[in-house]
C-alpha cells in the first residue's frame, strides 16, 4: 500500500486536480469561481510536469563526487528538464489569473454582478 | 542544415518594441502609433526579403546548441509565406489604428498589439513544441486583453469567455506535450516527427487527442468554436479584425504543422484508434464547422456577428483543405487560409468605418449605403466576392484547388465537395443579402459619408491585393505550393532540413 502510494500519488492527485478544476468551471456560474477553477487546472498541470521528472528513488540531478546519477548503467536522477518547464507554466498561469482577475473587476464595475446568466440577460 | 541568425529579430523586435511602447508613450500617444507601423514594416519587409532573395529554408540556432540539444526557429516556405501575411495584415491593421485608436489606452493598446504579433510569429517559426505553448499563451494573453479593450461592455464578457476556453484548451495541448515528452524524451519537432513510430500506441492516440483540442481553439475547429461569436461581436472592430485575420492562422499552422510533421508517417499518418487517424478526426471537425458556421451566419442579422460565424466557416474550409492530405490539398489551405485572411480583416476594418459614422452594425442599417459612400460599398463587395468565390477574386482559386484536391483525392472526399459548393451557395446568399441591402433603397437625406486616408489606405491595399490575386494567383500561388510541398513532404522538407542527419523510423 506504502508502495502503491509512494509511486502513484502524485499522478492520481494532478489527475484529480485537473478533474476538479474542469468541473468547477463546467458547474459554476460565478465569474470568480470560474477562475479558480481555471487557477486548480493549473495547480494539476504543474503537479503533472513535476510528477513525470520523478520517481521515488530518484536522486537530485547534480553531479558530485558522492551523488551517483548513473548507477549499473541505468540513469536515476530525478529529470531536470520538466522542472525547468514547470517555472515556465507557472508563470504563464499566474499572468492568466492575474488578467482574468482584472476583466472580473472590470465586469463587476460595469454589470453590478459576477453572474454568468444575469450577464447574458443585461445584454440582450 | 542553412542557418541564419538574423531571422531571430523576426521575433525579437517586436516583443522588445512592445514593452518600450510605454517610454514612447511618455513622450507623445502618437509616437506609439507609429512605433507600431515602423515594427510591423521591418517584420513585412524583412519577410519579403527573406521570400525574394530565396533565403528560406533556414534554422536560427541559439547559442551554437544545434538542434535537436538546442532550441531553434525554423523558417520554411509556409513560415516564410505566414510571416509576410502576417505581418502585411498587422502593417495594414495598425495604419488604419492611427485613425481608429484615439480613445482610452492608446499606449498599451500598441503595446497589447505588437505583442500579439511577436507572439504570432514566434509561434509559426518555432521548432520547439513547447516553445509553441509558450507563444501560444504570449498571443492568447496579449488577445485577451485587446477583446476586452474598448468603451463598450459587451466586449468584457466576451473577453472573459475566450479567456477561459483558450486557457483550458492551451493547458489540453501542454498535457499532450507531455505525453509525448515522456515517450521520447525530447521536444524538438523534427526529432519527435522522426521517432514517433518508437511511442506507444495508445499514449501517442490520447497525446493526439489532447493536441488537436488544445489547437482547435485558436483555429476555430467545431466544438472548441464557442467564443468566436462572442468575442468578435464584442471587440472593437480593429480588434475582430487582427484576431481573425492574425490570430487565427497562427493556430492552424501550428494545427498542421504538428498533424502532418509530427504525426505524418510516408505520405500516411499514424493511425490511432481502429482505423480512423487524426487527419480524418480533424476533416470531420472541419466539415461540422463550415455546415454549423455557414448556417448560423445565414440566420445572424447583425452583420458583425454574420461575419463572425463566417470567419468559423472560412477556417473549417481552410482545415478541410490541409486534411485532404495531398498536395494539392495542402495548397488549396494554404491558398484559402490567405484569401481568407485578407478579405476578412478588411470586411472588419470596413465594418469599423461605417459604425464610425454613427450607422448601426444591424443589416437594416446598411439600406443606401452606396448612396452615402460608393468606396466603402465597393470595398465590400470585393471583399464579398472574394470570400464566396467568385471568378477574378482571390477566393477563386483556393475554392477551385479545393474542389480539385477533392475529387483527386476521391473516396469519402466526394463529400467534401458538396460541403464547398454547400459552403458557396449560402456564403452567396448571406454576404449579397448584406451587398443587396446597401444598393438598394435609396434614403430621403443623404449625408455623404467622408473616408479619411488613413483608414482608406489599409482598405484600397487590401482590395486591389484581392483582384491581383484573383487576376494572377501566381503571385501567391507559387510559394503556396513550396508550402505544400514542405508539409505533405514530411523527412526533406522539414525534418532533414533541421536535423541533417537522423534517421526516421
Amino acid at each position: 500500500m506504502i508502495d502503491f502510494l509512494q509511486n502513484w500519488i502524485y499522478l492520481t492527485g494532478a489527475m484529480a486536480l485537473v478533474g476538479i478544476g474542469l468541473y468547477i468551471v463546467l458547474t459554476n456560474t460565478n465569474i470568480f469561481r470560474i477562475i479558480v477553477g481555471l487557477n486548480i487546472i493549473d495547480s494539476g498541470t504543474n503537479l503533472f510536469i513535476v510528477t513525470i521528472a520523478w520517481h521515488p528513488k530518484s536522486v537530485m540531478p547534480i553531479y558530485t563526487a558522492t551523488n551517483n546519477l548513473v548507477v549499473n548503467g541505468h540513469v536515476i536522477s530525478a529529470d531536470p528538464l520538466p522542472q525547468s518547464l514547470v517555472l515556465t507554466a507557472i508563470v504563464i498561469g499566474l499572468g492568466t489569473t492575474a488578467l482574468a482577475l482584472a476583466i472580473a473587476v472590470k465586469i463587476y464595475q460595469k454589470y453590478g454582478t459576477l453572474d454568468v446568466r444575469k450577464i447574458k440577460e443585461e445584454d440582450k | 542544415m542553412k542557418t541564419y541568425n538574423l531571422a531571430a529579430l523576426l521575433v525579437g523586435v517586436p516583443l522588445l518594441m512592445a514593452f518600450s511602447i510605454p517610454l514612447f508613450g511618455f513622450i507623445s500617444k502618437q509616437l506609439t502609433k507609429w512605433i507600431t507601423i515602423l515594427t510591423l514594416g521591418f517584420e513585412f519587409f524583412f519577410g519579403l526579403y527573406i521570400f525574394l532573395w530565396h533565403i528560406y529554408p533556414f534554422n536560427v540556432i541559439m547559442g551554437n546548441w544545434v538542434p535537436p540539444f538546442g532550441e531553434n526557429l525554423y523558417i520554411g516556405p509556409f513560415a516564410t509565406v505566414l510571416i509576410m501575411l502576417v505581418s502585411f495584415v498587422g502593417l495594414m491593421i495598425s495604419i488604419y489604428n492611427l485613425w481608429s485608436a484615439n480613445h482610452g489606452d492608446v499606449t498599451h493598446f500598441a503595446l497589447l498589439f505588437l505583442m500579439f504579433i511577436g507572439g504570432s510569429i514566434g509561434l509559426i517559426s518555432t521548432g520547439d513544441i513547447f516553445n509553441i505553448f509558450i507563444f501560444m499563451e504570449i498571443t492568447g494573453i496579449s488577445s485577451y486583453a485587446l477583446a476586452a479593450y474598448g468603451p463598450e461592455r459587451r466586449a468584457l464578457g466576451g473577453a472573459f469567455k475566450y479567456l477561459v476556453i483558450s486557457s483550458i484548451g492551451s493547458t489540453l495541448y501542454l498535457f499532450g506535450v507531455l505525453l509525448i515528452y515522456t515517450q521520447l524524451g525530447t521536444l524538438n519537432i523534427a526529432e519527435i516527427g522522426a521517432r514517433i513510430s518508437q511511442t506507444t500506441s495508445g499514449l501517442l492516440t490520447f497525446a493526439g487527442i489532447l493536441l488537436v483540442a488544445g489547437l482547435a481553439v485558436e483555429a476555430e475547429l467545431f466544438p472548441f468554436n464557442g467564443w468566436v461569436p462572442d468575442t468578435y461581436t464584442g471587440a472593437v472592430n480593429p480588434v475582430s479584425a487582427t484576431l481573425s485575420g492574425i490570430g487565427s492562422v497562427g493556430g492552424v499552422y501550428v494545427l498542421f504543422r504538428i498533424l502532418m510533421t509530427v504525426f505524418g508517417k510516408d505520405g500516411n499518418f499514424v493511425s490511432t484508434y481502429g482505423n480512423i487517424d487524426l487527419m480524418t478526426l480533424v476533416a470531420i471537425l472541419g466539415a461540422t464547422t463550415v455546415v454549423i458556421g455557414e448556417l448560423s451566419a445565414l440566420a445572424q442579422k447583425n452583420v458583425k456577428k454574420m461575419l463572425a460565424y463566417s470567419s468559423m466557416a472560412q477556417m473549417g474550409l481552410v482545415a478541410i483543405g490541409f486534411s485532404i492530405g495531398s498536395k494539392l490539398g495542402s495548397y488549396a489551405g494554404v491558398f484559402q487560409l490567405i484569401n481568407h485572411s485578407i478579405a476578412k480583416a478588411m470586411m472588419f476594418l470596413i465594418l469599423g468605418v461605417i459604425v464610425s459614422f454613427g450607422i448601426g452594425e444591424h443589416i437594416e442599417d446598411m439600406k443606401g449605403l452606396w448612396y452615402k459612400s460608393p468606396f466603402l460599398t465597393i470595398t465590400f463587395t470585393i471583399g464579398s466576392l472574394s470570400l464566396l468565390g467568385l471568378p477574378l477574386f482571390g477566393g477563386f482559386w483556393s475554392k477551385f484547388a479545393l474542389v480539385d484536391a477533392s475529387i483527386q483525392r476521391g473516396g469519402w472526399y466526394d463529400f467534401v465537395i458538396a460541403i464547398v459548393l454547400f459552403a458557396s451557395v449560402v456564403e452567396a446568399f448571406y454576404y449579397l443579402r448584406v451587398v443587396g441591402y446597401m444598393f438598394t433603397s435609396k434614403p430621403s437625406s443623404v449625408d455623404k459619408i467622408k473616408v479619411s486616408i488613413s483608414p482608406a489606405v489599409p482598405i484600397v491595399a487590401f482590395s486591389i491585393l484581392i483582384i491581383a490575386i484573383g487576376i494572377f494567383p501566381q503571385i501567391v500561388g507559387g510559394i503556396s505550393w513550396n508550402a505544400a510541398h514542405e508539409l505533405t513532404d514530411k523527412m526533406g522538407g522539414y525534418v532533414l532540413n533541421v536535423i541533417p542527419t537522423i534517421v526516421g523510423h
